[in-house]
């Protein structure tokens, strides 16, 4: 993954592109922040309008063949922070999030769920969405969406014993799952799709709405920094910021790209109320920031007498959904080598015995629809600070999670279960073993969870006392300055959030290409 | 973020007992078998300062461990390999979320780079896609 060369696709600029510029200046119809799955489909959709488009990406371009398949080299070009960006509570939990063209889609599991209709009855009643678009409309969308980033199963060639183990698992204790509807074209099943595709088969927002928006043409600037937003005439006109690339940290020129009819944030639930917040957007309702959702998780991890094999397969083929209303979701997941070592238990020899079993081994994970709330804002350091901490009932919840996803694991024929709690053993033989969780305190610091699906920061309603962004998703009190992310979900959803994002984002950039200026 | 070359030292002996060499036949590489150092400096040089402090402030606690641990007024890296992990075992069992976080860190980072190696996936029978080693293990084979 060189970082010296400019970019070698049209249309995208990136710092080597613009060294030793003084500014780079630009303007559109619309400036958009962000290239993931809010900022892509806008992108997709405004240029099909007939509109011109700005994108400010400030992660790299990486092209799919410039992509190298170890875990590491992954954190540092794809991930934000490394892969070491964490929420403080009683536990630091990572926040896992993507920062490249494309964003978190390209390293997502390319899990397809479209929002569950009883959460958009909650949103309804209790934040008045319903005034603001139908479920039908998502509906047409969702399918639209399916279309063209070619949602579906994976075929059985490239399924992977990891998922179809977790089938029999499901099964086993009576419940109902089913193979996860993926927006990959002709997956190759190499189990990669946390590290980027190295075949470029998932649809991931680098090689499908981007592309396709360039192709209408957009223009893409990576490596690129939003810092303010400057208004004119008492509306939302541009932004400023640098170029920097996000690894070396080297700086480049400023930057200012006008937009002559809106800014859009899509900048994630984490870095948009930050914007917002650095430039003293959305006050009245003091939620800039707060409120934050996601899906804290964790895995469990099988060891089978039979070869599992993680490195090959669907990253994430199978799952259940049976238990949502629980509040829990569980899918396998194949995590490469250097994931799966540092689950494992021991230190030394007993690390490296334990090694030796890897393609012994599988792994699934279960995640909450936690109803904890935490709060984002700018850390001294100048990253993001996130407060984050599951409430008792949340853990009561997780606890169920792995007690089950331990069931599962045992119905399908595993020899041993590594549950990776601490106050159970390191390898439990028999699923009654499990039910010693139920005697833990529920004490976040006992779990490995990751933070995914982040949700809330600048959430949509009426009123500029209750909400950050109107129906429209405009931003209450500054006209022109638009959220399309999922900061503006009133709350998670208990399923992978990519494609609501993608029919939010839709919706709204409709909307914003058939309003008048 | 800079660590002193005593600290790099430190650093090196924790991941030379937690990924050990000659402990398994299937995998007789340790840590100190490939160049981790390359992997070592590139993660402190683009790591965020935050977590570079961190990182800091473990190798010190576990460095000063045996005291505690086992109260003997020595050094992790003056311990017999033996010693070490008792060291480590003690703190990863700890009822004390901070102590038993610091070798599960040192796990997480050594296995980062070591399990990232295609030699290594290949003795374990995964069929590594990259041709050629990352970027940090080829400048460090090469100093």
């Amino acid at each position: 993954m060189s970082r010296a060369q400019g970019s070698s696709r049209q249309g995208i600029q990136c710092l080597a592109d613009v060294q030793g510029q003084a500014l780079v200046e630009d303007g559109a119809d619309v400036v958009i922040i962000g290239s993931g799955a809010a900022g892509a489909t806008a992108a997709r959709v405004l240029t099909d309008a007939g509109l011109d488009v700005i994108l400010v990406e400030e992660g790299a371009h990486i092209p799919t063949e410039q992509l190298r398949s170890d875990a590491y080299s992954s954190f540092k070009h794809l991930w934000r922070d490394m892969g070491f960006q964490v929420a403080e509570g009683r536990a630091f939990t990572p926040v896992l999030q993507g920062r490249a063209v494309g964003g978190t889609t390209v390293v997502n599991g390319a899990i397809i769920h479209r929002l569950p209709e009883p959460i958009y009855d909650l949103w309804a009643a209790e934040h008045a969405v319903d005034r603001s678009f139908g479920y039908r409309e998502l509906t047409d969308i969702f399918d639209q969406l399916d279309k063209e980033l070619h949602v579906g199963p994976a075929p059985d060639a490239v399924f992977g014993a990891n998922n179809q183990l977790m089938q029999l698992g499901v099964e086993g204790i009576g419940a109902q799952g089913n193979r996860i509807r993926r927006n990959v074209k002709g997956c190759q099943g190499s189990a990669h799709c946390n590290q980027g595709c190295p075949t470029g088969r998932k649809q991931s927002m680098d090689v499908s709405y981007v592309p396709r928006a360039l192709e209408r043409g957009a223009r893409l600037y990576a490596q690129c920094r939003a810092e303010t937003i400057h208004s004119k005439s008492g509306r939302v006109s541009g932004v400023r910021g640098r170029f920097i690339d996000p690894v070396t940290r080297q700086k480049g020129p400023r930057f200012a790209f006008h937009g002559r009819r809106a800014v859009v944030l899509c900048a994630s639930a984490i870095q948009t109320p930050q914007l917002l917040q650095a430039n003293g957007f959305g006050r009245a309702s003091q939620l800039v920031g707060e409120r934050l959702q996601c899906h804290p998780g964790t895995g469990v991890v099988g060891v089978f007498d039979n070869p599992v094999k993680l490195s090959f397969g669907a990253t994430q083929g199978f799952e259940t959904t049976h238990f949502w209303h629980e509040r829990m979701k569980f899918e396998s997941v194949a995590m490469p080598l250097e994931f799966a070592a540092a689950r494992l238990p021991g230190i030394g020899p007993e690390l490296m015995h334990e090694l030796e079993s890897f393609n012994h081994l599988a792994i699934w994970g279960v995640q909450v629809r936690a109803r904890a709330l935490g709060s984002v804002h700018k850390s001294l350091f100048g990253a993001a600070k996130i407060q984050y901490d599951m409430l008792d009932s949340d853990i009561e919840i997780l606890k169920l999670g792995v007690q089950r996803l331990i069931r599962m694991m045992f119905a399908a024929g595993a020899r041993q279960v590594l549950p990776g709690v601490h106050g159970l053993p390191d390898r439990i033989d028999s699923p009654d073993e499990a039910e010693r969780l139920f005697r833990l305190p529920n004490d976040p610091r006992l779990f490995h969870c990751i933070a995914a699906h982040l949700f809330g920061t600048a959430k949509l309603g009426l009123s500029k006392h209750s909400s950050v962004v109107d129906l429209n998703c405009q931003v209450h009190d500054a006209p022109g300055l638009y959220v399309f992310d999922s900061s503006v979900f009133p709350t998670n959803m208990g399923v992978n959030p990519q494609h609501s994002i993608c029919a939010l984002s839709w919706l709204m950039s409709e909307r914003l290409a058939s309003r008048r200026r | 973020m800079g660590f002193f070359e005593f600290e790099k030292r430190w650093l090196r002996s924790i991941f030379d007992c937690v990924i050990p060499s000659g402990a398994s036949r299937v995998l007789p590489e340790g840590a100190a078998d490939v160049p981790l150092e390359g992997f070592i400096e590139d993660l402190l040089a683009h790591a965020p300062a935050q977590f570079c402090l961190g990182m800091r402030a473990c190798t010190w606690a576990i460095t000063l461990a045996p005291l505690l641990v086992l109260g003997r007024p020595k050094t992790f890296h003056g311990l017999s390999r033996e010693d070490q992990y008792r060291v480590l075992d003690v703190m990863r069992s700890s009822d004390i979320y901070l102590v038993r976080e610091m070798p599960l860190l040192f796990k997480t980072i050594g296995c980062l780079g070591y399990g990232g190696l295609p030699r290594i996936q290949a003795r374990l029978d995964i069929e590594p896609r990259d041709a050629t080693d990352p970027e940090w293990a080829r400048r460090g084979a090469k100093s």
